[in-house]
């Protein structure tokens, strides 16, 4: 139903590992902020952009991510070069094209389970202070994903169903429910989750602790 | 957290997802369509409260950070982080955070239909709307080198749309609440 924006390939940028590559967009980011002058702002644009070219992935795919982007990027032009100078005009045009295309790039060249293990991992130390739990990240992510297609399944059905009784689409019509639908589906989910043992104790906790609700 | 409280906001940030898939609603008296997609951001907040609702759109952040094309018009990636407008994404946690908190404690369970519309109006309208823009306005002036004066008059052309979507928010929020309440209760 998602589809996924990374690109199959394999190339020296699929081959970096995915929290190197987070951690240098990270850093390009803050660099990139660092200075106003444009000549190596517009260095970083060009680099970026060649980077971009080279995950190998089509032109046509790319550019429908960086269509809506652009018209903001080039409104944002316009605006600096008729409020301020050319040269901060092109400075942030450069700072905004290198961003977006530098992480456009990391996007493109990274699977989406390798970039989910990447946030696990880096969860990892909030989860031993007790913060948040890495596991619950993942299987969130994995629920939201199988109810996507599930929402938009009872979205057809009470629009059909609403269609057959003459009732014209309207979001008010449809929400209510759709979402009352979905919530009554969320505890029989949710008690077959804990039926299964997500998150019971690990082995060692005493049979009693384990079999708690 | 309990299993439920992960379900409903994997759920939610579900139904974000499903909402940005719908075609735009074009609206006579507004130039641009509307996406219906930031009309889940004020839903998750005033349907499951606060942190709950807060959660589900920091998912929703997430997923699209992952690379998954989930924002209205098939955008994704960490592309959107970069651009200038980034700031009214991010917005969304705050949004719904604001926007829960107040419908805990303003729309109470024995309200009547009109006084609890307005409350839920009220939750949309400052946590959707006010603290949304109150991130994005910033963010866009700082990446985009203008002023704070003219990112606000940039962004004025979807208010109103979004102050429809508060209204349909309240309303739909009144009629979950009503046939199956999950916001948490809370004494004001």
């Amino acid at each position: 139903m998602i589809g996924s924006l990374y690109h199959p390939g394999d190339t020296p940028l699929h081959r970096i590992p995915a929290a190197a590559k987070l951690g240098f967009l990270f850093a390009a980011g803050l660099a990139l902020f660092l200075t106003d002058s444009p000549a190596p702002l517009a260095a970083a644009a060009a680099a970026a952009a060649l980077l971009l070219a080279a995950t190998g992935a089509p032109a046509r795919s790319l550019w429908r991510q960086l269509r809506a982007v652009a018209l903001i990027i080039a409104l944002v032009f316009a605006a600096n070069l008729a409020f301020a100078d050319a040269g901060t005009a092109f400075a942030v045009l450069c700072r905004l094209s290198a961003l977006v295309m530098a992480a456009m790039t990391v996007t493109v060249t990274t699977r989406t389970s390798d970039m989910l293990e990447a946030v696990e991992r880096g969860l990892s130390p909030l989860g031993r202070m007790g913060l948040a739990n890495p596991a619950k990240v993942g299987l969130a992510v994995a629920l939201t994903l199988r109810f996507v297609p599930e929402i938009f399944g009872h979205y057809r059905e009470i629009r059909d169903a609403q269609a057959a009784r003459g009732i014209a689409a309207s979001p008010l019509a449809i929400l209510v429910p759709l979402v009352v639908r979905n919530l009554k589906a969320a505890e029989d989910i949710a008690a077959a989750i804990d039926a299964r043992g997500f998150g019971a104790p690990r082995d060692g906790a005493s049979p009693k602790e384990r079999h708690r609700p | 957290m309990k299993t439920l409280d992960l379900v409903l906001v994997a759920l939610f940030a579900g139904l974000v997802i499903v909402l940005g898939l719908l075609p735009p609603v074009p609206l006579g008296f507004i130039p641009v369509p509307i996406t219906l997609q930031t009309l889940g951001v004020m839903l998750a907040g005033v349907i499951l409260g606060g942190r709950r609702g807060a959660l589900a759109c920091l998912l929703v952040v997430l997923l699209v950070a992952l690379g998954l094309p989930i924002l209205a018009g098939g955008r994704g990636g960490l592309g959107v982080f970069a651009g200038p407008t980034a700031g009214f994404l991010l917005g969304w946690v705050p949004g719904a955070l604001i926007a829960g908190l107040i419908a805990e404690r303003v729309a109470a369970p024995a309200d009547g239909a009109i006084r609890q519309t307005a409350a839920f109006l009220a939750a949309a309208v400052v946590g959707g709307i006010v603290v949304v823009y109150a991130v994005g306005i910033p963010w866009l002036a700082a990446a985009a080198h203008i002023g704070l004066g003219k990112a606000a008059a940039g962004s004025l052309a979807f208010v109103p749309g979004d102050i429809v979507k508060a209204v349909v928010a309240a309303v739909v929020a009144r009629g979950v609440h009503r046939a199956y309440p999950v916001l948490p209760a809370r004494a004001p």
